[in-house]
C-alpha cells in the first residue's frame, strides 16, 4: 500500500460519460415537453 | 419545430449552447491537459466535473428556496413555476453529484457509498426534493399545490447549510472544501471553466423548465371550452 491511487481511467470516463449523457437527455426532454405544452396551448385556444 | 416554439426567447438555448461549449473545453482540459494529482492520480480528474456540479447544485437549491419564499410572500404563481424548475434541476444535479461521488469513492475509499454526514445530507435533500416533485403531481388545485410545495421546499432547504458545514462539524470521511490556498494553480482552469459551463447549463435548463411550468399552469387554469363559450354568450 503506497497511498497512491494508480490507474482508474475507467472511473474518470464513467463520471464524465454519465454526466454528459444525463445533461443531454434532460435537455432533450425539456425541449420535447416545451413543444408539447405549446401545442397543447394552441389546441386549447383553437377549441375555444 | 412549431413556429410558436421558434418564436419564444432564444436566451435559454444560447445559454445552453455556451454551457455545452465551455463543458467540452473544460473537460478536454481536465482530461488531457491537466496533470494527474500526486496521490489520487488520474481519478482526481473527476473533481473537474464533481465540484462544479456541487457548487451549482447548491445554487439550484438556493434558487428553489428563494422562489418558495417569494411565492409565500407575494402569492404570484410565476414564483411557483420558477420553484418547480429549481426543484427539478436541483434534483438532477443532486443525482449527478451522488453518482459522481460514488464513482470517485470506489477507487479512493474502496466503497461505492458510505453513510458519511456529507453524503447522507445530500441524499436526504435529493429525496426531499423528489418527494416534493411527487407531492405536486397529486394536488390538482394550483394554489394549494404552490403553498404546500413552497412550505415543503423551505423546510427541505434547511438541510443545505448542514450539507455545507457537515465536513467541518463532524470528522467526516469526505474531504473539506477546497480553497484557492489548498488547490494548486494547475488545477484551476478546468475547474473554473466547468463551473461556468454547468452554471450556464443550469440557468438555461431552469429558464426552459420555468417556461414549461408557466405554460402548463396557463393551460391548467384556462376555462374549459364550454364555459368559455357560455362566458362569451353572457358577455
Amino acid at each position: 500500500m503506497t497511498g497512491v491511487v494508480t490507474g482508474g481511467w475507467e472511473f474518470v470516463w464513467a463520471a464524465y460519460g454519465i454526466t454528459a449523457v444525463a445533461l443531454f437527455v434532460y435537455g432533450v426532454t425539456l425541449v420535447t415537453r416545451l413543444r408539447e405544452e405549446v401545442s397543447r396551448g394552441l389546441r386549447e385556444r383553437q377549441r375555444q | 419545430m412549431p413556429e410558436t416554439v421558434r418564436s419564444l426567447s432564444r436566451t435559454p438555448f444560447v445559454l445552453i449552447g455556451i454551457g455545452v461549449a465551455l463543458f467540452l473545453f473544460g473537460s478536454y482540459w481536465g482530461l488531457f491537459i491537466s496533470p494527474p494529482e500526486r496521490f489520487m492520480g488520474e481519478v482526481q480528474r473527476i473533481m473537474y466535473v464533481h465540484v462544479p456540479t456541487a457548487w451549482n447544485w447548491m445554487l439550484a437549491v438556493l434558487f428553489a428556496f428563494f422562489c418558495a419564499i417569494a411565492f409565500l410572500f407575494r402569492g404570484d404563481l410565476k414564483w411557483d413555476a420558477r420553484m418547480d424548475a429549481g426543484l427539478e434541476v436541483g434534483s438532477l444535479l443532486a443525482f449527478l453529484l451522488c453518482v459522481q461521488g460514488s464513482i470517485w469513492a470506489k477507487p479512493t475509499w474502496g466503497v461505492w457509498w458510505d453513510w458519511d454526514p456529507r453524503l447522507t445530507s445530500v441524499a436526504v435533500l435529493l429525496f426531499a426534493f423528489l418527494g416534493i416533485i411527487a407531492l405536486r403531481r397529486f394536488v390538482d388545485d394550483p394554489t394549494k399545490r404552490a403553498i404546500w410545495s413552497s412550505v415543503a421546499t423551505v423546510i427541505a432547504s434547511v438541510d443545505l447549510p448542514i450539507v455545507y458545514f457537515s465536513v467541518k462539524w463532524w470528522n467526516s470521511l469526505h474531504q473539506q472544501q477546497s480553497t484557492p490556498e489548498t488547490v494548486s494553480s494547475v488545477f484551476y482552469i478546468p475547474l473554473r471553466v466547468n463551473a461556468f459551463a454547468i452554471f450556464f447549463l443550469m440557468i438555461g435548463f431552469i429558464m426552459l423548465r420555468s417556461r414549461i411550468a408557466a405554460l402548463r399552469l396557463t393551460n391548467e387554469v384556462a376555462p374549459p371550452p364550454l364555459m368559455a363559450e357560455q362566458a362569451g354568450e353572457m358577455a
